[in-house]
């Protein structure tokens, strides 16, 4: 196992590699001219000029990359044009809350949309089944946004129920930060009011960026498990007599999760960048909308920052399935190249 | 295998065993616990705001805008940043009120002598960091300022040619020729602490300067201001307090605190109004959505006037644009009562109001008997027939930029109209990016194409210079690429003339002869607008003529009214 994660992470600083390479490449071919847009319209053409010189935008393009390399490994990212700032700055700023919302959001995705995934597979074809399926194809089929304003809406603004912005409420000290998450750092700390506080700030945002996943999820883990269910074991557990939960979790659902999970993974790292507008709503200091801000205001270093720390995210679940999958399936065997 | 004994068919799920009672009761158990987290977290939820008490006894106002936060005073000239420059910095001057004119604030009074404007500063400001203002500080603010090169530096660049501290408290500034804008520049100029920027140099490009104390003043304050900065989330938040040592006595019913956030979405703005937790909406919201928040109580529009308009760009290098005649009958073919109700939230709360040339209303040589253009179809096409093109020879391109939705409107009205005249027009979204991009080229800049240009400063020569002089042709905000001797020598010899009462006249001859030009159509003159809660009052905007004309100032907090929060 030791070795395989090693290889694994030895091959993640290559993929890293190629994205930045590929990602300098495009932010700087893409149209529009950074040095303006940071100066702004009223700054004069010698100014754009001079800004640009400064900015070392007017270099051979092998010589800007291995400048901003050079810079990289020693920790430096950059300064973003979008905020004027080191760009590490602002990701590290806005990435524990992200992390917090993705993380929670994912849990909720797997534990609610695997279960109704094996309730819609046990009663298969019947009246459970199609209210579950209803429910999966409506949270596939619409946007997280949507859901984070309709969730706002309702039990926010109409009832009144939960907070609409922020991570606290005004005049709740953030924790001490010991892993940026403040759930988990209020625990630590013994500060259950805040605890509490931050969880009921963190529900709907978590529910709206959860619910296209757990569609998605129950879904995948209903057709997984139905398939499971034609199985020569599974016939042989039921000619057994076993009762159907325990054929459920404990022979099919472990093949049925396999692919399922490695659906998922990627659903999960996909909403690190897909969660801006859900950010947006509930007013979450997060990370996303910074990276979608520095791709419209042509930030190349912000575009770079943002797209590895994305990639890097991706490839850590991906590694994080790897080991789940083996965990399921025995047959698997994970081993350095 | 060890075998289970048969609990459930497993093909009908039909339950026949003796612990189904068990089973039962542990699934109700979990089903209770499951019913009291989530009425728990309910509870919790709507009852929050127990141990919030603390800050209800401040005054705290709450607004949203659009991110990022900029707090560098050398770089902020964006809406936001234009707001919190106002508030943790100082000038040396104020505009009048009304924004006329000059009044003392840092520097208690100035002479001018020919080119060198001698500033006496006050004695006894303090800094947020305790220390005192002086001279050095202001010297170091504006070399710091030119050698960066954004935001307002455009004000300021070429045309400093000295700044030295004659004494403690004294400055004096000379110009490289006669600056009849200096004045209306320094508005703009924010005054950092030398000490404190020096003291915090990060990695950089300006020298032994490193970065000049960018990535500090990104962050931080170092300013004299009335607010100083509590917390700072340049993408998300920034909260703000009252300076207990301000130079100025603070009213004590300005607000305690601030809390800008950036980048909400409308609807939770909307909600958040409702719920009392936003007291002045983001400009940036559509005019539907500024319509929405009047439903509820206590809700008006503030308007603020005099900071930019509607320019419709007209390519005066390609044709059928090149042509004088063509570019009139547009102007007289465009519908102006219509495009401007396009932006109006109310029959009360206007969003514009119709022009009648390149200045705005108020500003130094405008002239209010000048009657505002209106549509007139028989005029448009006799200016037409005067044109060496026919109307559907070319088409021409109507751009609109992404990121103004409202913009399509106006090109889809453009469209109809000037389809009247026989006009073959397309109509084409841009970024923002792309479109600077274009403009900087005759060739690719669009026929036609919208922009609000906004003056840094509330003087003609800020408004005018940036849009119809030779020397700045493809630059964003000239897209027109006029050049016209006339309109060059008009616009230096207002930068020349410091005698205001002989500067006005200048700026009407001037914005005559771009009238008889036409290199753009001056659509309507547009009206800032932000819905606000009854719990906050802005004079500046609120009282007849006590507008200052500079985008950001009329929000400086401490002259707001906030009523304590009604919790």
């Amino acid at each position: 196992m030791l070795s395989y994660l090693i290889w694994r992470l030895a091959g993640s600083l290559v993929t890293l590699v190629g994205v930045s390479i590929l990602i300098f490449g495009i932010a700087r071919i893409v149209p529009g001219d950074p040095a303006r847009l940071a100066l702004g319209p009223a700054a004069t053409a010698a100014q754009v000029d001079e800004y640009r010189e400064r900015l070392g935008l007017d270099q051979p393009l092998p010589l800007q990359y291995f400048d901003y390399v050079s810079g990289l490994v020693h920790g430096d990212m950059g300064i973003s044009l979008y905020t004027n700032r080191p760009v590490a700055s602002d990701i590290i700023q806005g990435l524990p809350a992200t992390l917090e919302l993705v993380s929670a959001s994912a849990i909720i995705m797997l534990i609610f949309g695997i279960a109704i995934g094996v309730f819609s597979a046990r009663y298969r074809n019947r009246l459970p089944d199609h209210i579950a399926r209803v429910f999966s194809l409506l949270g596939i089929v619409t946007p997280a946004f949507v859901w984070a304003i309709f969730l706002m809406l309702i039990f926010s603004d109409r009832l009144g129920w939960f907070p609409i912005s922020g991570r606290l409420s005004e005049g709740v000290a953030a924790p001490p930060t010991m892993t940026g998450f403040y759930l988990i750092d209020s625990l630590l700390n013994g500060q259950f009011a805040t605890f509490m506080d931050a969880l009921v700030h963190l529900a709907l945002p978590a529910i709206a960026l959860s619910l296209p996943g757990l569609g998605q999820a129950a879904r995948l883990t209903r057709v997984n498990i139905v398939e499971a269910y034609d199985q020569p074991y599974a016939e042989m557990a039921r000619a057994y007599g076993l009762s159907s939960r325990k054929i459920a979790f404990k022979y099919t659902l472990r093949p049925a999760l396999i692919p399922t999970l490695t659906v998922l993974g990627m659903d999960i790292a996909s909403k690190l960048g897909n969660a801006f507008l859900v950010e947006a709503v509930f007013v979450w200091p997060g990370v996303a909308n910074y990276g979608v801000q520095t791709i419209l205001q042509k930030d190349l270093n912000g575009i770079i920052g943002t797209v590895l720390v994305i990639s890097a995210f991706f490839l850590l679940i991906n590694l994080a399935v790897d080991i789940c999958v083996s965990l399921l399936d025995p047959r698997v065997h994970l081993r350095g190249a | 295998m060890k075998i289970e004994p048969a609990e459930k068919s497993v093909l009908n799920g039909k339950v026949s065993g003796g612990s189904v009672d068990a089973a039962r009761s542990r699934r109700r158990r979990f089903v209770r616990l499951a019913q009291s987290a989530v009425i728990a977290l309910i509870a919790f939820g709507a009852s929050n705001t127990a141990f919030i008490d603390p800050l209800l006894a401040q005054t705290t106002i709450r607004l949203n805008e659009n991110a990022p936060g900029d707090t560098d005073p050398a770089r902020s000239t964006r809406a936001i940043g234009s707001i919190l420059f106002y508030n943790i910095y100082d000038t040396l001057l104020l505009p009048g009120e009304g924004g006329q004119g000059a009044q003392p604030h840092l520097a208690e009074s100035y002479t001018i002598d020919g080119d060198a404007y001698t500033f006496k500063l006050r004695q006894g400001v303090k800094f947020v960091s305790g220390n005192e203002l002086t001279a050095e500080d202001v010297v170091f603010s504006l070399e710091r300022l030119i050698a960066i090169g954004a935001g307002p530096a455009p004000l300021f660049k070429g045309w400093v040619k000295s700044a030295e501290a004659v004494d403690k408290y004294t400055v004096r500034i000379t110009t490289t020729a006669p600056y009849a804008p200096f004045l209306a520049a320094t508005f703009r100029l924010g005054i950092v602490e030398k000490a404190v920027v020096l003291a915090n140099l990060g990695k950089g490009d300006f020298g032994e300067m490193k970065d000049y104390g960018q990535a500090y003043l990104v962050m931080n304050s170092a300013g004299t201001g009335a607010y100083k900065i509590v917390s700072h989330a340049p993408q998300t938040q920034t909260v703000l307090e009252k300076n207990p040592d301000y130079f100025l006595p603070i009213p004590a019913d300005a607000p305690d605190r601030v809390v800008l956030s950036y980048g909400v979405e409308q609807a939770t703005q909307v909600a958040l109004m409702r719920r009392g937790e936003l007291d002045i909406m983001s400009q940036w919201a559509s005019p539907e959505t500024k319509r929405t928040t009047l439903g509820i109580e206590g809700v008006s529009i503030l308007g603020e006037a005099g900071l930019t308009a509607l320019q419709i760009k007209l390519n005066t290098t390609r044709a059928p644009l090149d042509d004088v005649h063509c570019r009139r009958a547009l102007a007289l073919g465009l519908d102006y009562e219509t495009l401007a109700s396009l932006a109006n939230i109310s029959d009360d709360a206007k969003g514009a109001r119709v022009t009648n040339g390149p200045l705005l209303n108020g500003m130094l040589g405008y002239d209010a008997n000048i009657p505002v253009y209106k549509r007139d179809m028989d005029a448009a096409k006799a200016e037409l027939a005067q044109c060496k093109y026919k109307a559907g020879d070319h088409e021409m391109e109507i751009v609109w930029l992404a990121e103004v939705p409202l913009e399509e409107r106006f090109a889809l009205l453009m469209q109809q109209n000037w389809g009247e005249l026989g006009f073959n027009t397309k109509i084409n979204r841009v970024p923002v990016s792309l479109y600077y991009q274009s403009v900087a080229n005759k060739d690719t800049s669009p026929h036609v194409s919208q922009i609000f240009p906004s003056a840094l400063s509330p003087d003609p020569d800020s408004y005018l210079s940036s849009v119809y002089g030779t020397d700045v042709r493809g630059q964003p905000y000239a897209a027109e690429w006029l050049s016209d001797e006339k309109v060059d020598e008009l616009l230096a010899k207002g930068r020349e003339t410091i005698d205001p009462d002989k500067r006005a006249p200048i700026y009407s001859e001037l914005a005559a002869r771009l009238r008889e030009l036409q290199p753009s159509i001056w659509a309507y003159e547009a009206v800032t607008t932000y819905p606000k809660s009854a719990k906050v009052s802005v004079p500046l905007l609120e009282e007849p003529g006590r507008n200052l004309r500079v985008a950001g100032m009329n929000m400086m907090f401490r002259m707001m009214k906030a009523a304590p929060a009604a919790k």
